[in-house]
């Protein structure tokens, strides 16, 4: 376990240094990321300012959803963008690679790749929880339970990430389809919290998880709910245990698409 | 003759292709829903509350401006800009240029054939099922709509994908050109009329949505509300001008750029 991590560190560590070495590139990606990040705030908040407060959530409350949503998105494809990869991985037959290796498949295959403009979303998520902590104000429990849920938020995120790309291993165009899936997951989780109520609101906690990642925590913050925070702590490892096995037995259905490569 | 015979074969292969892959037609559709779906469920509460209006706009007018914007997104012309960005990163870019057609064209037409299927399906599907729950505005059913929609229509396809070309041209010169995409995408979006409708825009924002390029690419959200009925010489004349200028500057780029390419042999 422990050897698994140094070794996913360690890849992490050379992947940024990789892409930092493009130091303009860099830094566009990660600026034109931040400004794009923002549309999605100016435009909740031209909502807000249209149609007022809805089912309590405020302008600062959205910015509170954005900036777990960012800083979930930003961590999990800044160092574990490989995951996203998976479709051409296993397309190419890039993906023998990782099988020949001693270290674990899935550990492998995340720290594979890493995408800079991420890393705006990381600053871009970092600013938006500091401005909703200021403004809030949080107080030092509601502020431990931020941190919580942001390992949550993220735990969640991966482990959705890693089923939405596993269907890699099922179809032939899967490039599109994983994407879309994965869009079927994401999206919601950049909506006002507002609009889910009722059916919705089982829905996208139970079947997909995309309140787990921004709206959930946000109320849980604002709310100090303990007994929100113990049931999306239960949801998140569960959805973890399960997008691992989904990701094994995925992989079982693999078949080497013969390249002349070695390496990759 | 050659041309459309050419482009006929571009969409008549890509149609024929993406109908054999149905799983991204299921996921395209799921997708407009997962979006479209939760925003117009947001909207009939948020209307609902505000007496059934908002800004002196229904809830109808809204939600299928909103639809026709989610309906045109499926159709995917944007990714014509990363399109162009890849064939000039990996080289495909030289292949495509010594050959004896018109690579902007076979781009745009390449994209169009793309997305034609998943747009056409979404359209029935999205419509029919709008029509089903909250029936159609009575803009809808005027005889200049049908005209005047298709001739938007047409418009916002190609300033959309003009737009989005002009960007992917700019890989020519800029190496890495995903964060241009990324604000002009998020310009389209805002001033579209996507996540917000235009009926419930600012003043000011609205003059932009207007005038500018991005808002004038998606002219098709404002076809349901009462005000086209008297805006629409004046939009389809913004929107013409945009195309003509779009096309200009997309020539020059082009021009420009396809002097910058040296095509080895070997």
């Amino acid at each position: 376990m422990f050897r698994e991590l140094r070794f996913a560190l360690y890849a992490i560590k050379k992947n940024i240094a990789s892409s930092a070495e493009l130091r303009t590139s860099f830094l566009m990606n990660v600026i034109g990321m931040t400004i794009n990040n923002t549309a999605f705030i100016l435009l909740w908040i031209f909502f807000v300012h249209s149609v007022g407060v809805i089912h309590g959530w405020t302008a600062l409350d959205i910015i509170g959803l954005q900036g777990f949503a960012a800083l979930a998105y930003g961590v999990v494809l800044s160092v574990a963008m490989g995951i996203s990869k998976l479709p051409e991985y296993v397309s190419s037959g890039v993906f023998d690679r990782f099988l020949l290796s001693p270290k674990n498949v899935l550990v492998r295959v995340a720290t594979s790749a890493f995408s800079p403009s991420a890393v705006g979303d990381v600053i871009f998520g970092i600013a938006c929880l500091g401005i909703y902590a200021t403004f809030l104000p949080v107080n030092f429990e509601q502020a431990l339970l931020g941190l919580m849920l942001v390992i949550i938020s993220i735990l969640v995120f991966f482990s959705c990430a890693v089923i939405a790309f596993s269907v890699s291993f099922y179809f032939i165009d899967a490039q599109n389809v994983a994407n879309g899936i994965f869009e079927i997951f994401f999206t919601p989780a950049l909506f006002h919290g507002g609009a889910f109520q009722g059916v919705t609101r089982f829905v996208y906690t139970f079947l997909i998880p995309s309140l787990l990642i921004g709206t959930l925590p946000v109320e849980i913050v604002r709310d100090t709910s303990i007994s929100q925070f113990a049931l999306i702590g239960g949801l998140s490892v569960l959805w973890f245990v399960l997008s691992v096995k989904i990701f094994d037995r995925a992989v079982r259905k693999y078949e080497s698409a013969n390249y002349m490569t070695f390496g990759g | 003759m050659k041309k459309i015979r050419f482009t006929r074969k571009i969409l008549t292969t890509l149609l024929r292709d993406k109908t054999h892959y149905r799983g991204r037609l299921f996921v395209d559709t799921a997708s407009l829903v997962a979006r479209c779906g939760i925003l117009l469920l947001l909207y009939y509460y948020v209307f609902s509350q505000n007496g059934g209006e908002i800004n002196n706009t229904a809830y109808v007018f809204v939600a299928w401006s909103m639809l026709l914007y989610f309906i045109f997104m499926t159709f995917g012309l944007r990714n014509v800009a990363r399109s162009i960005m890849q064939d000039v990163q990996s080289g495909t870019v030289e292949i495509l240029l010594s050959r004896p057609m018109s690579y902007l064209w076979y781009k745009m037409w390449w994209q169009i054939g793309s997305g034609l299927y998943s747009f056409i399906v979404s359209f029935f599907l999205g419509a029919t099922t709008l029509f089903l729950i909250i029936g159609l505005p009575h803009t809808m059913l005027t005889a200049s709509f049908f005209f005047t929609f298709l001739l938007t229509s047409i418009g916002t396809i190609f300033l959309t994908l003009l737009v989005y070309t002009a960007v992917g041209l700019l890989s020519f010169w800029i190496e890495e050109v995903s964060p241009i995409y990324w604000i002009v995408d998020k310009a389209v979006m805002i001033l579209g009329g996507s996540y917000l409708p235009i009926a419930l825009f600012p003043p000011i924002m609205y003059k932009i949505a207007l005038y500018s390029p991005f808002g004038a690419s998606q002219f098709i959200t404002h076809t349901v509300y009462e005000s086209w009925h008297y805006d629409w010489p004046l939009l389809i004349s913004i929107q013409l001008g945009w195309i003509i200028m779009m096309v200009v500057v997309v020539y020059l780029m082009f021009s420009r750029a396809r002097a910058k390419v040296s095509i080895n042999g070997g």
